[in-house]
């Protein structure tokens, strides 16, 4: 097993490296995406409902159908993965944007206004930062997700530690499988933990007494 | 000064919150709006900072309508503390309290500062500026409310329900304080509470209302409790409004008896001698009351036996004369095993005692000197007519 990844080292980290990508810009792609449409959703709420069934119904689509739907305009390329990647984590971090918007105590909201605060400078100053924690719930979900879901993209040919399964179990060599599910495993922990500290770093006021 | 003219806010459903209000702050006091949920009070006061718009009539601060000004320009300079404090949970105490100075401008560490000489002002540790607000008590946050409001020196002040959302030791301490603030700083200031207890503590003027937005009178405490204009303000100010009303009238001209004052180095023969049914026992160095001795029981002493020695009965408790209010005393009163109120200095010295009699006389002098004549026979008619106010009120 040692000999095995001390011989294919730079590829593991190469799949590894593309595996990453293919986790981390779709839910940062995501997270941009969602903002705006929850605040949006956040401040009328009729525009959350059917938003929210059109979300509901693409999270429903499995992953390699969305892949297969996405090939005729964007090939067998990192795009059509990372576009299909972007829709989930959408669906996992917009309804995190609009309940953490809308968790924001109404008597913050109100004496914000009382004191002469403006839309834009409320929103940005007090509403986000307050429901940071829950949209950083939000983007660790997402992070995790596309993680794993990325190495279905090996199935239309999009490189990531899917490779290792696939290569695996064509040639029964189950240590090539082990090693790419721990990769995986260690890829979301470790983003899952960053975003954790990045959200501990945003949000000093919750730190234990 | 803050206007109503003919102030009316109706809701799309056609609920009336507030009906063709007519109402005047006058700058520099206190004005207390006060009614049952649902009477409009709420609504009248968000409506002073355009939170909520009225559907009809003018709203004047200083004489210019609040409409034809930019709202947030308007809401910078008009303090508002709020029962739920409001505070941003995301930022520090010293940063919340300097809210209004950095939204209008000033550099961050002018604004700090001022923001601890605030936390001075309404009785808070300067060591608390850099907490977050989750970590001070309900009292604390509420002060650093009162605080922040107060930032940029706004001359409005608008409270809504500021207190009601803690203890009741918290409550008196908190309106002490907003007294003591309003003695120095003297802003005009519109409080709204569901308590005629603090409408009548803490208010220059009283505006009741009745369900509906409708007001019910507007006076100073003393006379609402004094010449209720009819049976629903009567009902609303509570059937110890007699009692309570003494709270408007001082003890510093209350006649105190020292016959049964003696010092536990005294000895039991010299408070037999005194004749009297219960002795109050004071420490013979700081004069201050240690309890009530039962004179039948002292007879079973012996006569040379420091007084000391004798059980004592507590107090309930005393009341400083000149500060206190006739009404501390009569509780005083009728907490004691004695049936006599306790009158002690600003040192907690003892200065005499006070029996029902001598309290019954000064509620009757207060009575004769200081209600109009005009009053009492409305009272007595049930009319509405209500004396001129105006008068220096001091406080319990």
């Amino acid at each position: 097993m040692w000999s095995w990844i001390g011989q294919n080292w730079s590829q593991i980290w190469q799949l590894t490296w593309e595996n990453l990508k293919l986790g981390v810009l779709p839910a940062v792609y995501g997270l941009v995406l969602s903002l705006p449409l929850g605040i949006i959703a956040a401040r009328w709420r009729w525009f959350y409902p059917p938003v929210l069934t059109v979300v509901t119904i693409v999270y429903a689509v499995p992953s390699l159908a969305l892949f297969i739907a996405l090939i005729p305009a964007f090939g067998l390329t990192d795009t059509t993965v990372i576009i299909a990647l972007t829709a989930f984590s959408l669906c996992v971090i917009l309804p995190n944007v609009v309940a953490g918007l809308r968790a924001v105590p109404a008597a913050v909201t109100q004496a914000a206004v009382a004191m002469g605060y403006g839309q834009l400078r409320r929103l940005v100053t007090i509403e986000l930062p307050l429901a940071t924690p829950v949209i950083v719930a939000g983007l660790r979900v997402g992070v995790v997700s596309s993680i794993s879901l990325a190495t279905v993209g090996q199935l239309i040919g999009v490189s990531s530690l899917g490779y290792l399964f696939i290569d695996g179990l064509q040639r029964s060599f189950p240590t090539e499988i082990y090693v790419g599910l721990f990769l995986v495993i260690v890829l979301a922990l470790v983003c899952d933990l960053v975003l954790v500290a990045v959200r501990r770093a945003l949000t000093p006021w919750l730190a234990r007494a | 000064m803050i206007t109503f003219e003919a102030v009316t806010k109706r809701y799309p459903d056609g609920t009336v919150a507030v009906d063709c209000l007519d109402l005047e702050v006058p700058a520099g006091q206190t004005m207390v709006l006060v009614g049952p949920s649902g009477c409009g009070k709420t609504t009248s006061l968000r409506m002073i900072n355009r939170l909520i718009e009225p559907t009809q009539g003018t709203i004047r601060l200083d004489g210019t309508d609040i409409a034809a000004r930019n709202p947030a320009q308007l809401r910078r300079g008009i303090g508002y503390v709020i029962q739920q404090t409001g505070l941003f949970p995301h930022r520090t105490v010293e940063d919340n309290i300097a809210t209004v100075p950095v939204l209008t401008g000033w550099p961050r560490r002018k604004a700090r500062e001022r923001a601890r000489e605030l936390l001075t002002l309404v009785g808070l540790d300067q060591g608390l500026a850099r907490r977050y607000p989750h970590q001070l008590s309900g009292g604390q946050q509420q002060r650093v409310g009162v605080a922040r409001a107060l930032a940029a020196d706004p001359p409005v002040l608008l409270m809504d329900e500021p207190f009601s959302a803690v203890d009741p030791i918290v409550r008196a301490a908190l309106q002490d304080q907003l007294l003591s603030l309003q003695a120095e700083l003297r802003k005009t200031i519109v409080l709204v509470t569901h308590d005629i207890e603090e409408a009548i503590k803490v208010g220059d003027l009283v505006a009741l209302f009745r369900p509906h937005g409708k007001l019910a009178q507007l006076a100073p405490p003393e006379e609402l409790l004094a010449a209720p204009a009819d049976d629903y303000v009567a009902g609303f100010v509570g059937f110890d409004r007699g009692i309570r009303r003494l709270s408007f009238v001082r003890t510093a001209g209350l006649a105190l008896g020292t016959g049964p004052v003696l010092p536990a180095d005294a000895t039991v023969a010299k408070a037999l001698a005194a004749g009297e049914p219960w002795i109050l026992i004071t420490d013979p160095r700081s004069g201050t009351p240690r309890g009530w001795a039962d004179a039948v029981k002292l007879a079973a002493l012996p006569g040379d036996a420091p007084l000391g020695q004798a059980a004592a009965w507590p107090l309930g408790h005393t009341f400083t004369v000149g500060a206190d209010s006739l009404r501390a005393a009569l509780d005083a009163a009728v907490l004691s095993p004695a049936g006599q109120a306790v009158g002690v200095d600003g040192d907690g010295r003892v200065l005499g005692v006070a029996t029902f009699d001598q309290l019954r006389a000064a509620i009757q002098a207060a009575d004769a000197a200081d209600l109009p004549d005009a009053a009492v026979a409305a009272d007595a008619a049930g009319t509405a007519a209500v004396a001129a106010g105006g008068r220096e009120v001091p406080r319990t």
